[in-house]
């Protein structure tokens, strides 16, 4: 299976020669990503990974970009965090369509995990909800994929975690 | 403005688009083949890292690619309306 998906990276050095980067993560095997350039001091890969599972993909693109470029940290794998005109791309409606949806199922839609002035979901939710409302069906591997993002997100701001603020508050957070 | 021509036909169709929507093409690289700039490249650009993009010259998957290059395009030019 094909499995697409986004590694946004932190340089640990921002002037480093973009350029140069490219050329590494090219024989390190990431010629299967299309690779962001436009934000001085990051660096987006837009994988397009062949492999035998989402795990897999996520895997060997991690190890590939890990060995090309060592110190660089990965801040984000998306789509997880999405606003609704994500979403609305990610099904083809428009964002105005996308909007309705979820005013006029106010009670089911899926709680943003921020609110505000910008709202943000996680992706993973919004494509349950949809599936469960069978209109907007979304391919299992996007899903496979969608769920495994939000599990890596969640791996690496799990190391921030303080196991004493999680025993005192756990019981709340369900 | 002459530029050379992407040796895959599918990725030159995918430059042509982003020309025609007013990004730029500057040619380069070793594995890079070049790079395609976004016109809104400033602080309010939504294309994030996509607002340079490098193309590749030899990728793992031509059609592929060239289908990721237009995502950059289409994302970028209908979020401004």
């Amino acid at each position: 299976m094909e499995y697409t998906f986004t590694l946004r990276y932190k340089l640990a050095d921002g002037d480093q020669e973009p350029d140069e980067l490219v050329e590494r993560l090219a024989e390190a095997g990431c010629d299967d990503a299309l690779v962001g350039i436009g934000q001085r001091g990051y660096l987006a890969l837009e994988f397009n990974r062949e492999a035998q599972s989402a795990l897999e993909a996520f895997q060997t693109a991690l190890a590939d970009v890990r060995s090309a470029i060592p110190d660089a940290a990965l801040v984000e794998a998306a789509p997880d965090f999405v606003g609704l005109s994500d979403v609305a791309d990610l099904i083809g409606v428009t964002r105005q369509n996308m909007r309705k949806l979820m005013l006029s199922h106010a009670d089911t839609f899926p709680p943003p995990v921020h609110g505000g002035s910008t709202l943000i979901w996680h992706l993973d939710d919004v494509l349950d909800w949809l599936n469960a409302r069978g209109r907007y069906p979304v391919a299992e591997t996007t899903i496979e994929t969608v769920r495994l993002l939000r599990q890596l997100n969640l791996a690496r701001e799990a190391r921030h975690l303080k196991p004493d603020v999680v025993q005192t508050l756990d019981t709340y957070l369900v | 403005m002459a530029r050379p021509i992407h040796p895959r036909k599918e990725i030159e169709e995918a430059l042509r688009y982003a020309e025609e929507h007013g990004w730029r093409i500057e040619p380069g690289g070793g594995h890079a083949w070049g790079r395609i700039y976004c016109p809104y490249n400033d602080p309010e650009c939504r294309c994030g890292e996509f607002c340079i993009t490098s193309i590749w010259r030899t990728p793992r998957n031509a059609s592929n690619h060239a289908k990721a290059l237009r995502r950059v395009v289409v994302r970028c030019s209908h979020l401004e309306d």
